[in-house]
């Protein structure tokens, strides 16, 4: 998800009959027949409208299969930081939060959400990044990127900026953000730039136009097409989870349960999988296979590489 | 099935209208065909130059996600196939899809060479389809540029359509053409058709309308030139109405046959006639109406070698056996060359003028008889008298004996004269022509007539001559028709005056003329001097006239001698009458 420092907006809309936020129901309202209950959605985007449109149907139908523990409706809000979400969770005003890795254990270290379940999203749990060079740029190693330019995708992608960025700052390389093509790059540095899509990085790459790319490893292949034997794969990053869903933990154990259960069979019978499809083509969802603490583990320990990108 | 005039003119002006139809449609369906062709090909080229143009900057930058959007959106161009942007390499860059498989993919070889050296379009078909190749360039460098293939199946439909549309345009104007020409065959035709009902009612002999003249055209001058030829018959001819009217108004008899003689028409006389009726006598031949001549079979075997005869006596065989003597004239007609003659005979009853023929003759006989006989005899007796055989007579009964003797030889001249006409009428005067001196004829034609004009105190003068001329006449004939007319001029002559007489000349013809100093002969009666009995009513004439009869057989007999008899006159001066007679060799 994005975050940029110039948009503090916040999109709160209602799925229901024009309820306002309230505070999650109680156990007690499970036994109302018509539960007044509303279970709120939280998504960060630069592009609140389309968002809204996507995740609200999946809310709906997320709400409708929840009458049992009190919930009526859903609500869907839209913020446009993650620190603004971070703040939307604190104050309670989300119940449900799903992102990639990096921005769910940014908010999951600084709210009372907990990782419950991975989200197979366009068919792949968990995914990595490669950065790549060409053959023939000399380049052997992340470590002969010194001095030079390295193209990663959109700022707020996983798979093509944060994941391959803290890869490489681990690997003790120094990453400054330069859109100046012209400029130098120090030669302890590796310059950035952001080709704000995966293609685009692929033919820099080729066309020389930056000494490497960094893309999601599942499209790298078609990226290089049949130029591939002209490119050599510098770094694959390990494996994380594909999307990452968290409960705001004070909705009470019967609520969250009754929510992982409802989000886990979902896939199981055709309405919901329908309803998954729309949800941005959302295969399931599933347990962490090892635990949610050892599978994020390593994104905590990345995340400190992109914090300031997360959190800004 | 044959076709008339004005079905033979639809057809082919229909024809011609629908080829010409046909061709201008093809040729136009052609025209907006090929005009259809470039809008699309023209349509094809400007989209892709206006994408390659705002593809520049992306191209430059290799932003390949700009371009990708749009070249997605190119892609949902109407007929737009595909559309690709590529490389300075010529290598794909993006298609437009997520997916791009395409990607780095070479285009063609032609369009990489076209777009290295090229900054304009290269255009190439191949079946419906049209790939536009625009090479993008910045400041001479290639930066790539925009390959769009471009479907022209649209341009098959819209094709058919438009020659649906022409085809339902030329139907249209066909059908407008056949009746154009339907319309032009009947204006061209209805004036024919009029003369031909014209013509009909010209043959059938009914009243012929005037044709209008509506166009200053070849048709018009056509009528005009019918209306004329109706008008010169009109002038010309005579219809057949009219001419059976004339030929039922005529009292003579009236027979058309055949070349064989065979009867083709009659008029009523022939019927009143002959009694018989006008469907009997049809299909007769005229041998059964008409007797033949003696020695032929038919009257149609005596005709003169042109198939005419004039004057021709015989009898109608009227029925019951009855013969009705008739005159007849036949003329040959022969209406074509080479076709067979007809005959048209007209027969006129004689019968009347036989009846007073006889009459005159029997008229005569009695004269002859009972007139001329008693008078010799009283005239011996007179001259007996006159000659003193029976005594010497006194003074006044000398002058009665002269009184009769000068009435009965006047009686007797008269009689001489009705006897000499009669002869002469009947073609029985005989006549014996010998060859003569013509100047001892004249000299005793003088003397012959000295005492008459001694009497009436005139004499005779003989001025010119032509001695020893010869003339073949009868002498007799000749003195007696000289002899009258110097009585004649004798008698109109002023008393104490003299009548010349001169005899002449000129290329064989001998003329004798006798010139007196009388009255002239009145304008009103010179027609009737050569007629029997005629008499002018002039005072001077009435007490001066003879019989009557004397220039008339004069004039007859002259003729009948191969002459010639004619005057000249002038009222107070006197009168010369000419007789020329052919010289003899």
């Amino acid at each position: 998800m994005a975050s940029r420092p110039y948009l503090g907006l916040l999109l709160m809309i209602a799925s229901g009959c024009g309820q306002s936020s309230e505070p999650p129901p109680s156990d007690a309202a499970t036994a109302q027949p018509d539960p007044a209950g509303v279970l709120t959605i939280g998504s960060v985007s630069l592009n609140p409208t389309r968002e809204y449109e996507v995740v609200r149907p999946f809310a709906d139908f997320l709400a409708a299969n929840l009458h049992h523990v009190g919930i009526g409706g859903g609500r869907v809000v839209v913020a446009g930081s993650l620190s603004q979400m971070v703040e939307e969770l604190r104050e309670g005003r989300v119940d449900l939060f799903m992102d990639s890795p990096f921005p769910a254990v940014f908010v999951w270290q600084r709210t009372d959400v907990e990782p419950i379940l991975r989200r197979w999203k366009r068919g792949s749990d968990e995914y990595r990044s490669v950065v790549f060079t060409r053959v023939d740029s000399g380049i052997e190693s992340v470590v002969n990127l010194g001095g030079r330019r390295i193209a990663f995708g959109e700022p707020f992608s996983t798979s093509g900026f944060l994941m391959p960025k803290a890869a490489l700052a681990s690997a003790g390389l120094g990453l400054v953000n330069d859109e100046d093509p012209a400029a130098s790059i120090p030669g302890n540095r590796v310059g950035y730039v952001f080709s704000n899509d995966a293609e685009n990085t692929m033919f820099w790459v080729l066309k020389q136009k930056v000494a490497a790319g960094a893309v999601n490893a599942d499209y790298f292949e078609a990226l290089a097409g049949q130029r591939i034997d002209e490119l050599r794969i510098l770094l694959t990053t390990e494996a994380v989870p594909r999307n990452v869903v968290c409960v705001r933990s004070s909705l009470g154990p019967k609520v969250v349960q009754a929510i992982e259960d409802q989000l886990l069979q979902m896939h199981l019978n055709e309405e919901g999988r329908a309803s998954l499809e729309r949800f941005e083509e959302t295969a399931k969802f599933d347990r962490f296979p090892r635990g949610a603490d050892q599978d994020l583990a390593k994104i905590v320990m990345l995340l400190p590489h992109v914090q300031e990108d997360l959190g800004q | 099935m044959r076709l008339g005039l004005k079905g033979r003119l639809v057809a082919f002006v229909s024809a011609i209208i629908i080829a010409f139809g046909v061709v201008l449609t093809a040729l136009s369906v052609r025209a907006q065909s090929e005009r259809l062709r470039h809008e699309l090909e023209d349509r094809g080229k400007l989209l892709t130059t206006v994408i390659a143009a705002n593809t520049a900057d992306p191209l430059a930058m290799l932003d390949v996600r700009e371009l990708r959007n749009m070249i997605s959106e190119a892609r949902d161009q109407e007929n737009v196939l595909d559309t690709v942007a590529f490389d300075e390499k010529g290598r794909v860059l993006t298609d437009g899809t997520a997916v791009n498989p395409r990607r780095h993919m070479l285009i063609s070889e032609a369009a990489f060479r076209h777009a290295s050296g090229s900054d304009a379009l290269l255009v190439e078909f191949d079946g419906d389809t049209m790939t536009v190749t625009k090479p993008v360039h910045l400041g001479g460098k290639v930066l790539g540029g925009i390959r769009l293939r471009y479907s022209m199946a649209g341009l098959a439909e819209d094709q058919a359509s438009l020659a649906r549309r022409a085809a339902k345009v030329g139907a249209i104007f066909a059908l407008i053409g056949v009746l154009a020409a339907a319309l032009l065959a009947e204006a061209i035709t209805r004036p024919l058709k009029e003369v031909i009902q014209a013509t009909r009612a010209l043959s059938e002999g009914k009243p012929v309308p005037r044709l209008a003249v509506r166009t200053a055209d070849e048709i018009g001058e056509l009528a005009g030139a019918f209306n004329e030829m109706t008008r010169k018959l009109r002038d010309t001819t005579v219809s057949r109405d009219y001419l059976d009217r004339v030929l039922e108004t005529i009292g003579e008899c009236l027979v058309v046959t055949g070349p064989d003689g065979t009867i083709t028409r009659v008029n009523s006389a022939v019927c009143t006639l002959s009694g018989v009726g006008e469907d009997e006598l049809l299909g007769q031949n005229c041998r059964d109406l008409f007797r033949a001549p003696q020695g032929h079979v038919s009257i149609l075997d005596a005709l003169a070698p042109d198939g005419s005869a004039q004057g021709l006596e015989t009898v109608l065989l009227a029925r019951g056996g009855e013969a009705v003597p008739v005159m007849i004239s036949v003329g040959a007609m022969e209406e074509n060359v080479g076709r067979a003659r007809s005959y048209v005979i007209v027969a006129a009853d004689i019968g009347e003028r036989l009846r007073h023929e006889q009459q005159k003759d029997e008229f005569v006989t009695m004269v002859h008889h009972e007139v001329r006989a008693p008078l010799t005899a009283v005239r011996g007796a007179i001259g007996l008298l006159d000659g003193g055989v029976v005594g010497e007579l006194g003074e006044r009964g000398q002058e009665l004996v002269k009184i009769a003797l000068r009435n009965s030889e006047r009686m007797g001249r008269l009689v001489n004269d009705i006897l000499a006409s009669r002869k002469l009428d009947s073609g029985r005067m005989d006549f014996r022509f010998e060859k003569v001196e013509m100047m001892p004829l004249i000299e005793q034609a003088i003397d012959s007539t000295s005492a008459y004009a001694t009497s009436h105190e005139v004499r005779f003068e003989l001025e010119e001559g032509v001695p020893g001329a010869m003339v073949r006449v009868d002498p007799d004939r000749m003195i007696q028709v000289l002899t009258n007319v110097l009585s004649n001029a004798v008698r109109f002559s002023p008393i104490d005056n003299v009548v010349k007489v001169e005899a002449s000349r000129r290329d064989q013809i001998l003329r004798i003329a006798v010139s007196d100093s009388g009255p002239g002969i009145p304008e009103d009666f010179r027609d009737q001097v050569f007629e029997a009995f005629a008499r002018a009513e002039h005072e001077d004439w009435r007490h001066r006239s003879g019989s009557g009869l004397g220039m008339s057989i004069s004039k007859s007999i002259i003729e009948e001698l191969g002459g010639t008899i004619t005057f000249e006159t002038e009222v107070g001066i006197g009168t010369t009458f000419l007789i020329d007679i052919p010289e003899s060799v």
